[in-house]
């Protein structure tokens, strides 16, 4: 299992999940983290572990409350997937909203596509993408800023 | 509105067309159509990279270039499931991911296109990941972004 694969196996869990989200405000002891959760210390260690595992968390050895540390790197590698899934989504139906006007003949990006009309496209299929924000609404949600220039590998 | 229990390792992306069911179902599944959007922004996905095989073992195999750099993406899927003009499934060999695609008609011409992928990837079919995994990991993605931004 790569590294990727166990970051988000440890995040499937909604406490390993609030545990990072700590985290990612500043380090804490294990005390400090058990706190808000009806868990014995014990429970939040094994958790603990997991997300260590994986590279997600690193304990301090020394120190004698041995703070937990959010590896912001190994966290990223998970969330950006996620985020460039979705982005790649976005901008394909992005696309196909602008393709299925234009094979409808609709006259404007902001107005609703007439039904029934059959009249040949008048803007070059593939042209220009709608301007951002014509969207329909109820779907893909692209939150601000996840903007990776990388490109993912899927269908 | 979900009209099932989320799965294990899934996310899903929905958005709403203005244009009649059958319309959006061809869409998907002919490559005259598919070369025009399948690319994400500055990536195309060139008409003669496209296959497609749209019946249950049959190919769906897409090039996608970006433009920038002419980097290429290929890949390659397998229809588990087509249901014209209201469902298509598609699993990818390489990752296992699976893909199912449905299509709601909304009426008035407007369509609804419901993107849900599975076994994202291979790893969260693991008996630890039955936590609802999927509705709140996309999420929460969103949310550690904005608070990347604070620390």
């Amino acid at each position: 299992m790569d590294q990727l694969d166990a970051a988000f196996t440890a995040l499937a869990d909604p406490t390993r999940r609030a545990i990072v989200t700590r985290l990612a405000r500043g380090d804490a002891t294990v005390n400090e983290l058990a706190a808000p959760f009806d868990m014995t210390l014990p429970a939040i260690s094994k958790h603990l572990k997991v997300l260590e595992r994986c590279g997600l968390i690193s304990r301090t050895r020394r120190a004698q409350f041995r703070p937990c540390h959010l590896e912001r790197q190994a966290l990223d590698a998970a969330m950006s997937w996620i985020e460039e899934n979705r982005r790649i989504w976005a901008q394909r139906f992005d696309k196909l909203d602008a393709h299925l006007r234009d094979i409808q003949g609709a006259p404007a990006p902001e107005e609703t596509a007439p039904h029934g009309t059959s009249r040949p496209p008048e803007t070059a299929p593939g042209g220009a993408p709608p301007p951002s924000g014509s969207g329909s609404p109820g779907g893909t949600s692209l939150s601000g800023g996840a903007s990776s220039g990388r490109e993912r590998n899927e269908p | 509105m979900s009209d099932q229990p989320s799965g294990v390792g899934e996310l899903t992306y929905t958005r709403v067309f203005d244009a009649p069911r059958e319309l959006v179902f061809r869409c998907m599944i002919e490559p005259e159509h598919l070369t025009h959007f399948w690319g994400p922004a500055g990536v195309s996905t060139p008409l003669e990279s496209i296959k497609v095989d749209a019946r249950p073992g049959g190919v769906f195999e897409t090039v996608m270039v970006n433009d920038a750099d002419g980097s290429r993406y290929p890949t390659q899927a397998v229809y588990l499931e087509v249901v014209e003009p209201e469902k298509l499934v598609w699993t990818e060999p390489g990752t296992g991911m699976t893909t199912t695609s449905t299509f709601s008609d909304l009426g008035g011409s407007r369509t609804e296109v419901r993107i849900r992928q599975t076994n994202v990837p291979e790893a969260v079919r693991s008996p630890e990941a039955q936590a609802g995994f999927a509705t709140s990991l996309d999420r929460f993605a969103v949310y550690l972004a904005t608070l990347a931004n604070d620390v």
